[in-house]
């Protein structure tokens, strides 16, 4: 970050920060304000995903959900808010109280702290690290030292079992899951986000999920784990509310209660956009192949318009994913604790161990087949690509047409038809 | 766990999810089960509305035409919770009739359960449409019928009447049900002769 | 020793200080009303689940003997709320008994109508809150959406949704209105419809089937030993419905089938005949049963009167006691009134399905998880005020 605040005030002001006196302030002084606007951005985002995810749940009920706050109660959130902070912080007597006050401060931190490598567009993000997914990996499992406290400090026993089902859930697919991001990372060779979505393409096809089956299949499973270390359903067990209540939280109220949902729903957007980050190509945009922006780079010319194309283009990609998150939580029961284990350890272990080798095996392949042309997204005349797009018609196109074909027949069979007068 | 097993698994849980999915999402294109129900600034005009869906057989708020009461006490006696209260008197203007100086049905107590309707000669107790009554104090929910000032006299059948003039279902009753917030009625102040002589009189 | 641990070991027993007591209830959000169960667990596997019953009691069978026999009525719906048509009709059917008083057949056919309709909603009510236990949340407005269309159904005809007070000595209260019979028609077949949609979102979802398959088996013997009844009895396979074995009203006129538990969840799933799944699945098969009952019944129905019009103003029967049983939808509800020959009951007593299942779940819960728990208390379908009264 300091190279790119450099960069700009030598850009824009014309002189060189190095040899100013308190050249430090200025960092520290735009450090705190990237970090403000992360932090607010994170928080805004979990209101609006409060809001947008109880209207789809509702429209998936056949209700009409919350519209009454704000102009189709967009600003419930803001109302949500603000009754819970003007709530009464309760501590129970009997808990431990000072960890029952930090818990959620950790679950917070771990939260505010993905944002410091998530990629938002074309060269937008806080900080470029060379390890970002491996940071992002780290920083996410304080998530679980949070829950385990507060289920710990509330001295309840459904906090306890919200609390110990968490560790276990959270810290077993950790394993999965970093497994299932191997397979990106083999076909990127690089641990660093940009580095990664610059290995893929703009179009569907030069998109990881697309390239291989072995990617396909990453995908879905990878998207399991993101839901299970997100504690959202089908693996919302911590807080399974017909079975413990509200798990870890049950004895907070107030602001405190209103940050474990924040972390919640903010977690919606930090999961989508490392989804779409490994495997769908993150902010590339169709039509700017990769020697395009290298000509721009080498330049110096990328037009300012790109930093926002590219921005919205992920931003498309994650409110869809987020989108297809909560679809998924409407819709499927939960597993039981020991299911859970056995899809972690039985099912997503070994599969993801295969994948593993299957990619590496592929990566091999591809070098001895294709030389240099096997990395980064390949042009459609040249047979790696052709072969992407080969396997995209039959992986992607076909299942979604076959699903709206299916949706439509779903909504014959009961009778029903199409009305959307009431959106 | 045979392999095959394993697979079947696998390719259950997917297609079934895939089942379930497409259902949930085609929900997205079909209109709501659920209606927008008026707020709070629309309730009055919208009230009428929310009546009109109701069937004819609704059980809503008691309603009692004492044009068309004969003062038979057939539905007190039939209310299993005594929620009516039926005062009968002589006549201080002409001793021979009577008069009815208090019909109180309690809207608060009420089961809605229609037993008093059945048994009534000429329809004059029916339920109405009615059910929005919320009152910040309970007893503002007992509905008088009768204003003690003007008692009303019983009806006298006709014989062989099958029919009865009766008022428009509702007309009376939603006069009667008071703002939300209204103050409570001022509590009777009776002594405890004329409470034990009340309550002697109940008896019988 | 401390006064309150005398009162733990009293209470929860000599283990309470080796193993945990989880209190689950009565504001439980999966206890369905006010159920309380002393928990003794280990970590999540229970060792059992002790119910205890009482919350909700409001003594009706006291109310009763208070109260004369027509204006029981309406406190017989609160028996058990979802289902009040039933407890309606054995009422009737018992007072009926002890006055020597027939029903017309029309008033036996909007019985049946009235009852089976009302089952289908309660059963609508099960199955959505079995699933919403299980942690699928979307079945249950789906499930309400149709109970709400038959609630519609039943306040056209008898003026409430919930608490009916429908059924009357010697009858019902109300002929079915005009324009109701293609209402009702339109709507069976709409339900069957969904109710296949139903089974698509939910009952094949393989998730589902693993959490209720092979889970809380309870073999024939035992669920006869325990007095299970009704789609409970029936899923632990044991052929007994009181429409078949005793009929009784309408019931002899009309072709159904009474569905028992087969292991609907698949041998290869570990699916056992009496599971929680069978339970959950034979209520789906009577609500389809129970539409084909209601087709039957419209087709058929009868002219004439509704209510028998010998039907007395003040029932006063002569001395003596009699029993009525109706196949609730929570099993056997079994009203037991002795007369005195005044216009009060002299004993009232009522035996319902619930109170029986209720029983059963400290001997299945053994080795259970605190989630299956649920699942199980979903799958019997007990409803507190039916256990307490």
């Amino acid at each position: 970050m300091q190279e790119t605040l450099d960069r700009l005030i030598r850009e824009v002001l014309h002189e060189d920060p190095q040899v100013w006196a308190g050249s430090w302030v200025v960092y520290a002084a735009a450090l705190l304000a990237v970090g403000f606007g992360l932090t607010v951005f994170g928080a805004l985002v979990a209101g609006l995903t409060s809001w947008w995810e109880r209207r789809i749940a509702a429209r998936m009920q056949s209700r009409i959900g919350p519209n009454r706050v704000g102009p189709q109660g967009t600003l419930q959130f803001l109302a949500d808010a603000l009754k819970l902070i003007v709530k009464e912080d309760l501590v129970p007597p009997e808990s431990d109280q000072m960890l029952f006050r930090i818990a959620p401060y950790f679950v917070m931190t771990g939260f505010a702290l993905t944002f410091v490598v998530l990629p938002f567009g074309y060269h937008l993000s806080a900080t470029r690290m060379n390890v970002g997914l491996f940071y992002l990996i780290a920083v996410t499992a304080l998530v679980v030292v949070g829950i385990m406290l507060s289920g710990w400090a509330s001295n309840s026993k459904w906090a306890l079992f919200g609390g110990m089902r968490a560790a276990a859930q959270v810290v077993s697919y950790e394993i999965p899951g970093g497994m299932l991001a191997l397979v990106p990372i083999l076909m990127a060779g690089s641990l660093d986000l940009h580095e990664i979505i610059r290995a893929q393409g703009g179009f569907p096809w030069d998109w990881f999920v697309f390239q291989t089956p072995w990617g396909f299949i990453a995908f879905f499973l990878f998207f399991a784990t993101q839901l299970a270390e997100g504690n959202r359903t089908p693996f919302d067990l911590p807080e399974a509310e017909s079975e413990l209540v509200a798990g870890y939280m049950t004895e907070y109220s107030g602001i405190r209660f209103g940050y474990y949902f924040l972390a919640e729903w903010g977690n919606l957007w930090v999961m989508s956009a490392v989804i779409s980050t490994l495997f769908l190509g993150g902010w590339q945009v169709p039509f700017v192949s990769a020697e395009t922006l290298a000509g721009w780079e080498a330049a110096g010319t990328v037009p300012v318009a790109f930093y926002g194309v590219s921005t919205a283009v992920f931003v498309t990609k994650v409110v869809v994913l987020m989108n297809v998150i909560i679809w998924v939580r409407w819709t499927l029961p939960r597993i039981r604790v020991d299911q859970m284990m056995s899809v972690c350890w039985k099912y997503l272990v070994p599969i993801g161990m295969g994948l593993v080798l299957l990619a590496a095996l592929t990566e091999v392949l591809s070098f001895q087949l294709f030389g240099d042309a096997a990395k980064g997204p390949a042009p459609l005349g040249t047979p790696r690509g052709a072969l992407h797009l080969a396997f995209f018609a039959v992986a992607g196109a076909v299942p979604t047409v076959l699903f709206f074909r299916k949706i439509f027949r779903n909504i014959r069979l009961t009778g029903d038809r199409i009305d959307l007068t009431n959106w | 766990m045979p392999v095959s097993q394993y697979l079947a698994n696998i390719k259950d849980t997917v297609q079934s999810a895939w089942e379930g999915m497409t259902v949930t999402f085609s929900y997205l294109f079909r209109r709501p089960m659920t209606v927008q129900y008026a707020g709070p600034e629309k309730a009055r005009e919208k009230h009428e509305l929310v009546q009109d869906t109701l069937p004819s057989r609704y059980r809503g708020f008691l309603e009692v035409d004492l044009a068309i009461c004969t003062a038979c006490n057939a539905c007190e006696r039939a209310c299993p919770i005594n929620v009516i209260a039926i005062e009968i008197e002589k006549d201080p203007a002409n001793p021979k009739l009577r008069v009815m100086t208090r019909f109180d049905i309690d809207e608060g107590k009420c089961m809605f359960c229609g037993l008093c309707v059945e048994p009534c000669p000429t329809g004059s107790i029916q339920h109405t449409r009615e059910f929005e009554g919320t009152q910040r104090t309970l007893s503002n929910m007992v509905l008088r019928f009768v204003d003690p000032a003007k008692p009303a006299p019983p009806y006298k059948v006709a014989k062989g009447a099958t029919a009865f003039p009766r008022a428009v279902l509702g007309s009376i009753t939603r006069p009667l049900v008071k703002a939300w917030d209204s103050p409570p009625p001022p509590l009777p102040i009776e002594s405890a002769e004329e409470a034990m002589a009340h309550a002697a009189k109940k008896a019988h | 020793m401390a006064l309150d641990q005398i009162f733990i070991t009293r209470k929860f027993g000599p283990n309470a200080e080796q193993e945990m007591i989880l209190n689950m209830g009565p504001q439980h959000p999966s206890t369905h009303g006010v159920l309380n169960f002393i928990v003794h667990a280990d970590g999540e596997v229970m060792e059992k689940a002790v119910p205890e019953v009482g919350y909700l009691h409001r003594s009706l069978e006291k109310i009763g003997e208070m109260v004369s026999y027509a204006g029981f009525m309406p406190y017989s719906d609160r028996v058990d709320y979802l289902a009040a048509m039933f407890a309606n009709e054995g009422w009737a059917l018992a007072v009926e008994k002890l006055l020597g008083l027939e029903v017309p057949p029309r008033g036996q056919y909007l019985r049946a109508i009235s009852c089976e309709l009302n089952r289908i909603a309660s059963h609508l009510i099960a199955l959505g809150s079995t699933a919403m236990d299980i942690g699928a949340v979307t079945p249950f407005p789906y499930a309400l959406r149709e109970r709400e269309s038959i609630n519609d159904l039943i306040e056209a005809l008898c003026g409430a949704r919930l608490t009916y007070n429908y059924h009357r000595i010697g009858g019902v209260a109300y002929d079915v209105p005009p324009d109701w019979t293609p209402l009702c028609r339109a709507w069976l077949d709409h339900f069957e419809k969904v109710l296949d949609e139903f089974d698509r979102l939910i009952s094949t979802n393989e998730i589902f089937l693993k959490r209720l398959a092979g889970l809380a088996v309870i073999p024939a013997a035992m669920a006869i030993d325990y007095g299970l009844s009704g789609p409970n009895l029936r899923a632990s396979g044991v052929d007994f419905d009181l429409r078949k074995a005793h009929p009784y009203g309408a019931y002899p006129d009309f072709q159904f089938k009474a569905p028992i538990g087969r292991a609907y969840a698949g041998l290869s799933r570990g699916g056992k005949v009496g599971d929680c799944y069978d339970r959950y699945y034979c209520r789906v098969l009577e609500c389809r049963e129970s539409a084909t009952i209601v087709r039957q019944a419209l087709d058929k129905l009868p002219d004439g009167d509704f209510i028998n019009p010998k039907a007395p103003k003040k029932a006063k029967p002569p001395a003596g006691e009699t029993q009525s049983r109706v196949e609730s939808v929570r099993g056997e509800m079994a009203y037991y009134v002795v007369s005195d020959g005044s216009e009060r009951a002299y004993r009232l007593r009522v035996r319902t399905g619930s109170f029986t299942a209720m029983g059963i779940i400290e001997e299945v819960s053994k080795g259970l998880m605190i989630a299956d728990l649920v699942a199980l208390i979903a799958s019997l379908d007990v409803v507190a005020p039916e256990i307490d009264r």
